[in-house]
């Protein structure tokens, strides 16, 4: 018996990549241009995926079509980014029996961001967008239920946004604690906080760049903080309180 | 997570003669050894009847997301190995074909080759402790000891490969981290042959024909092909309710083009069809192994991917059939060394949206058989 056909033999298909298969999704997608009287912008990406790109009042007139006419079953995920001057919710839809795969980006403001919800279209959009809620702060309008789904009700701030940090920034001596950890989990410490150290090359690349040297404690952050260890004394750079330990008493004497 | 349930108002209701029936609240979990891991529900009963069940998750929230967004991309797959803990491998697979679909990388043939064999045989370890869990949540406590002890073997396999039994961080954007160790293919043959002749069977006897087991699952937490789509389940829940969409078969990645998949579907939709496509797979994945492992072509094993690794500019949409379902990163470079955003699609997260659903209606024992049916891992599901 030959095992490497299956049962049904069937072969490896990759239709869904074929330029084809594509071109005839964009040809169906053509209907949006129609529905929504402007020429909505497609584009093809990577791993076989078309991505068009919608305006928010428009979203809910793309979602019907999209599941009415076009035959996307299914509301896969809800995704979103944060791009500083906007923010972007983007949904994949997923076309079963055509095997297609669909991106919709809505591009919202990022001060109070809202975008109507596709609860009433797909079901799945439920958690989906509460989490999105609870991570970006993308308010949608019409969800039946919009709670913090992942994170405490009482944590403040979303955590996904370019604008949290995930640590606390201000950093004290080290022999003291830095924050409060419970006001940090809970975000508290996000608020109010100078910012002394500067995330300038990116975490861990300090190290990388002068390996051995603790990022706390160098001689960059003496100088930019005025705080910590002097760079000049014996036991600067190194972990723990060296330069506190007392000389030995001379033997003899 | 939520600490306090969204529940109706009116939990009074008028009984016969006058006599008052009172709802009752019942918390399951998040400290429970039914509900799969931290999860906690919520129930309101009537009597034995839940009337409305409610779902707090978050409980192992570790802000997964983040943490991509603050590590390099080498750094991705050790990270990603906790989201779904039972299944690191295709958890890996997936973080390293998005970056590579991100960077226009082809993966070396022997390495995609070494990902199907080492996801196939998580997949068959997953599968084992879902079945195994789902047995001993309905009262038969010998399968799980089995299929423990057959998922030990494969967890030794991959201690062999790659140094760790759990979070193996083997599979990396580009390529995989070693080539197979001595031997390995030959003990990986034999726990093949070893699994299929005996185990397998083994275990198919003790909880097929089960009477208990069959009246247990059999017509109970039936789903609706529409409402799978519709609440967007994939994986075994949805080929469950005959709907053959395997992501392997449709959109194939790696080596599964060039190997071909049969997806199972079972007509029933209950938890026994459920069931009965994790038994299926675990024969089809092990086929899919001997049949890699038979073509498994030399070279090299990796492509020279730097550890300062910059994609282009762009966003991808990449998804692998995990054990338990699309398993789909959303990622954005911004053409520096970290992902500006990646956004994991946890399979458990989207099929635990459905259980409010099952449960209405059904009686509390029911409760237990449906959730592990729908066999979730809180890792997957908080991330």
């Amino acid at each position: 018996m030959d095992i490497a056909t299956p049962a049904s033999g069937g072969a490896p298909s990759l239709r869904a990549f074929d330029r084809q298969h594509i071109n005839a999704m964009l040809d169906a997608l053509g209907q949006l241009d129609d529905v929504l009287r402007h020429v909505v912008p497609k584009k093809r990406m990577a791993a076989g995926c078309v991505g068009i790109d919608v305006a928010p009042e428009e979203l809910i007139a793309t979602a019907h079509l999209l599941r009415d006419q076009l035959g996307f079953e299914m509301l896969t995920t809800v995704s979103s980014a944060d791009l500083l001057d906007h923010i972007e919710s983007i949904y994949h839809f997923r076309s079963l029996a055509k095997n297609w795969v669909l991106q919709l980006r809505v591009k919202i403001a990022s001060e109070e961001p809202e975008v109507d919800s596709l609860v009433s279209v797909y079901p799945s959009a439920n958690w989906l967008e509460r989490e999105q809620y609870d991570m970006m702060g993308i308010t949608f309008r019409g969800h039946p239920d919009l709670r913090r789904i992942l994170l405490d009700d009482e944590f403040f701030g979303f955590p996904l946004r370019k604008s949290f940090h995930s640590t606390p920034i201000t950093v004290h001596d080290r022999a003291t604690t830095q924050v409060d950890p419970n006001r940090a989990l809970g975000g508290e410490a996000q608020r109010n906080v100078e910012r002394v150290v500067a995330k300038r090359l990116g975490q861990g690349e300090q190290e990388r760049l002068h390996p051995g040297v603790p990022t706390f404690g160098s001689n960059a952050f003496y100088l930019e903080t005025g705080q910590g260890l002097e760079p000049d004394q014996p036991g600067a750079g190194e972990r723990g309180d060296s330069a506190q330990k007392e000389t030995p008493p001379e033997p003899g004497t | 997570m939520a600490v306090e349930p969204n529940l109706e108002p009116s939990l009074y209701t008028e009984g016969i003669g006058g006599l008052r029936s009172e709802e009752m609240i019942l918390n399951m979990g998040p400290q429970h050894p039914s509900t799969h891991g931290v999860l906690r529900l919520v129930l309101v009963l009537d009597g034995e009847t839940v009337v409305q069940c409610t779902p707090v998750i978050g409980y192992l929230h570790r802000g997964m997301e983040k943490i991509f967004e603050n590590r390099p991309y080498m750094a991705g797959p050790r990270y990603i190995d906790n989201a779904d803990y039972l299944s690191p491998m295709i958890n890996e697979s997936a973080f390293s074909g998005a970056t590579e679909q991100l960077a226009g990388i082809e993966p070396p043939r022997r390495a995609q080759y070494i990902r199907v064999i080492v996801n196939e045989l998580e997949r068959i370890a997953s599968h084992l402790v879902a079945v195994g869990t789902y047995g001993l949540d309905l009262g038969a406590s010998t399968p799980v000891l089995w299929c423990f002890r057959e998922r030990e073997v494969i967890l030794d396999l991959f201690e062999s490969l790659s140094g760790h039994r759990f979070t193996h961080n083997y599979i990396r954007p580009g390529g995989v981290l070693f080539d197979f160790p001595k031997g390995w293919l030959q003990q990986c043959e034999a726990f093949l042959d070893r699994f299929i002749d005996r185990s397998w069977p083994e275990l198919d006897g003790l909880l097929t024909g089960n009477e208990i087991f069959e009246a247990r699952t059999q017509g109970v937490g039936y789903i609706d092909p529409q409402q799978a789509l519709a609440f967007a389940m994939t994986g075994p829940n949805l080929r469950a309710s005959g709907i053959p969409f395997d992501i392997r078969v449709d959109r194939p990645y790696d080596a599964y083009r060039e190997i071909a998949v049969e997806p199972v579907t079972e007509q029933s939709g209950d938890c026994w069809g459920r069931y009965l496509v994790r038994m299926k797979e675990m024969k089809e994945s092990v086929r899919l192994c001997r049949v890699a492992m038979d073509r498994l072509p030399g070279g090299a094993i990796s492509t020279r991917t730097p550890i300062a690794f910059r994609p282009p500019r762009g966003e991808v949409y990449f998804a692998v059939e995990s054990a338990r379902g699309e398993e789909g990163l959303y990622m954005v470079s911004d053409g520096s060394e970290y992902p500006y955003r990646a956004k994991l699609r946890g399979p458990s997260f989207v099929n635990l949206q459905i259980l409010p659903e099952l449960l209405r209606g059904r009686r509390i024992g029911d409760v237990i058989a449906i959730l592990g049916s729908i066999d979730i891992v809180l890792g997957d599901v908080d991330r």
